[in-house]
């Protein structure tokens, strides 16, 4: 079993200076306020005063209600999925990606990246305020970190492309290109990860021919700057997996970046692995050279138990370093520690695939998950029940939601992204999104325990 | 000084106690259970808040001066001891 390598330790923190300071009348200051605190400290912890006392300082939202429903006639014509969305750093603009999500070859078809600006007036939610025509399925999307107009985003055709949307003849800014780097197979997920430089971000691509490449924006194109590659025969083996028929490549479906270590990540494949990796891997990736300018390294430090189909989205939590949901078609939501292979919590949330996971920015026990019925289902930990806490129907005749996203700065909003080619936005309820009482020692509880 | 250590020891031990830090009349942090960040974090923004406080009560009544502050929030709640040279700061959390 692995430990868990931070400990938080409390120290006296020396004033700079002369060695060993005599701090004048300290102790006497101490020696004056000791007893009184003391007797206040032991009153507070008896005391039932506030027992039950809560001040609203914000307006009281009591339902859940969907704000907007975001629509691309264009693309709903030609039955074009929402597959990914993302929202700007601002939190005012909504991008949403268009293309396919179920079999066939798609890589034809021609599609688009729409963006909405939700804060300004007279918002037409039929009218994208900006569409870029792209000339293949768009199959992941992510809004730069700090510059608001710069999307990437990752093609059915292995490409990776920046838009800057504020560019007004032409939007791409950089391009991958079928050059031998890029990938081959579609990119399913794209982010922006610093680099070594103060200030500059790379391109994350992931797709399923089991590559993960690090690009820099350099002039029109974007420059292979590191990669990896995921091979069945170097995936660490803690549990039982079988062995793997057909190509050797773990094709990835979905990919988390750590906000708590930024060497950190992890991914979910398409046979159901989820898999800890490290950006500073050194091992050599056992995957014949195809041409690339970087020797791809293996990532792969940690297997966790894997599941029964594809695993289509992952998210770390952002209030525990340690844990993390993830979601499949098994229709599971599965609760992990990163300190053991298997999860501490398995939730049925559908009978239907999950597409998408998400956990609450606010609430540290609430996850949402989008399911192939059409329905976002909201999870409250803290509840008896395992029931949803919330349940909403993306009004979309059944067919499935697929992406999800939390708005960054009105962490009331969520965006979810629909098969039928829409997008809505949800206002939450206060309720399922003020954090609680107790609520981070609740999800500590739950993450130290042992799974049976 | 292991007297001022003694008494730090001893006003940790209280129930819910989840941090100590001592300033001096600078706002600077001299003494400290806490990680540096929290430390730095807390010692600014409550020497502001305190030096607020003061100036309120003396506003109100320039024969009257500040003794003690407490701010109470959802979380936990912060009691301020002041002092012309030194505040001494406690964090606790009452139903801990």
């Amino acid at each position: 079993m692995l430990t868990d390598p931070q400990d938080h330790l409390a120290h006296q923190f020396p004033l700079e200076g002369e060695l060993r300071p005599t701090f004048s009348g300290l102790s006497d200051f101490l020696h004056r306020v000791e007893d009184m605190i003391v007797k206040e400290l032991a009153k507070n912890a008896k005391s039932h005063a506030f027992d039950g006392f809560d001040v609203n300082w914000e307006d009281q939202n009591e339902t859940v209600s969907c704000k907007h429903r975001l629509q691309h006639l264009v693309a709903q014509e030609k039955g074009l999925h929402v597959t990914s969305i993302s929202w700007s750093c601002t939190g005012s603009v909504i991008a949403c990606a268009f293309g396919r999500v179920d079999d066939g070859d798609w890589s034809a078809e021609k599609s688009c990246v729409c963006t909405w600006n939700l804060d300004r007036r007279g918002l037409n939610p039929k009218r994208p305020n900006t569409v870029i025509d792209v000339a293949r399925p768009v199959m992941s999307l992510s809004f730069h970190p700090t510059s608001p107009s710069l999307i990437a985003g990752g093609l059915y055709s292995g490409e990776v492309v920046v838009w800057d949307t504020n560019r007004t003849q032409d939007p791409v800014l950089a391009q991958t290109g079928m050059s031998t780097d890029a990938h081959r197979e579609p990119v399913y997920q794209v982010a922006w990860v610093p680099g070594q430089r103060r200030g500059e971000m790379l391109v994350l691509s992931a797709g399923s021919g089991g590559r993960v490449l690090l690009w820099t924006v350099d002039g029109g194109s974007l420059v292979l700057s590191a990669g990896y590659a995921l091979v069945r025969q170097q995936v660490p083996h803690n549990s039982s997996l079988s062995k793997g028929r057909g190509s050797s490549n773990v094709g990835v479906t979905s990919l988390a970046l750590s906000p708590w270590d930024s060497d950190t990540f992890l991914v979910g494949s398409e046979g159901g692995l989820v898999l800890k990796c490290s950006f500073s891997a050194q091992e050599l990736a056992a995957a014949p050279p195809d041409g690339e300018s970087v020797a791809l390294r293996a990532p792969a430090q940690f297997s966790f138990s894997p599941r029964g189909g594809p695993v289509h989205s992952l998210h770390y939590s952002p209030f525990h370093r340690n844990l993390f949901v993830s979601v499949g078609t098994d229709g599971l939501a599965r609760l992990h520690s990163l300190l053991q292979p298997d999860p501490l919590l398995s939730l049925r949330v559908s009978d239907s695939y999950l597409f998408g996971v998400r956990w609450s920015p606010t609430r540290p026990l609430v996850f949402a998950a989008a399911t192939g019925q059409g329905l976002v289902q909201i999870f409250d930990l803290g509840r008896k029940s395992l029931r949803p806490a919330a349940t909403m129907d993306q009004l979309t005749s059944g067919q499935p939601a697929y992406c999800m996203e939390f708005n960054p700065c009105q962490t009331d909003l969520l965006a979810v992204g629909n098969a039928d080619g829409s997008v809505n936005i949800w206002h939450l309820s206060t309720e399922l999104t003020e954090q609680g009482h107790r609520e981070t020692a609740q999800l500590e509880q739950l993450a130290n325990e042992v799974a049976e | 000084m292991a007297e001022v250590e003694e008494t730090l020891k001893r006003i940790q031990s209280q129930k819910g106690v989840q941090g100590i830090i001592i300033v001096n009349a600078e706002g600077i942090p001299i003494k400290t259970t806490l990680d540096n960040s929290s430390t730095v974090q807390y010692a600014g923004l409550i020497h502001q808040s305190v030096m607020k406080a003061r100036s309120t009560v003396r506003d109100i009544d320039p024969q009257n001066d500040l003794t003690f502050l407490r701010i109470r929030s959802k979380k936990n709640e912060i009691m301020i001891a002041p002092d012309k040279d030194y505040f001494l700061i406690v964090i606790q959390n009452p139903s801990d």
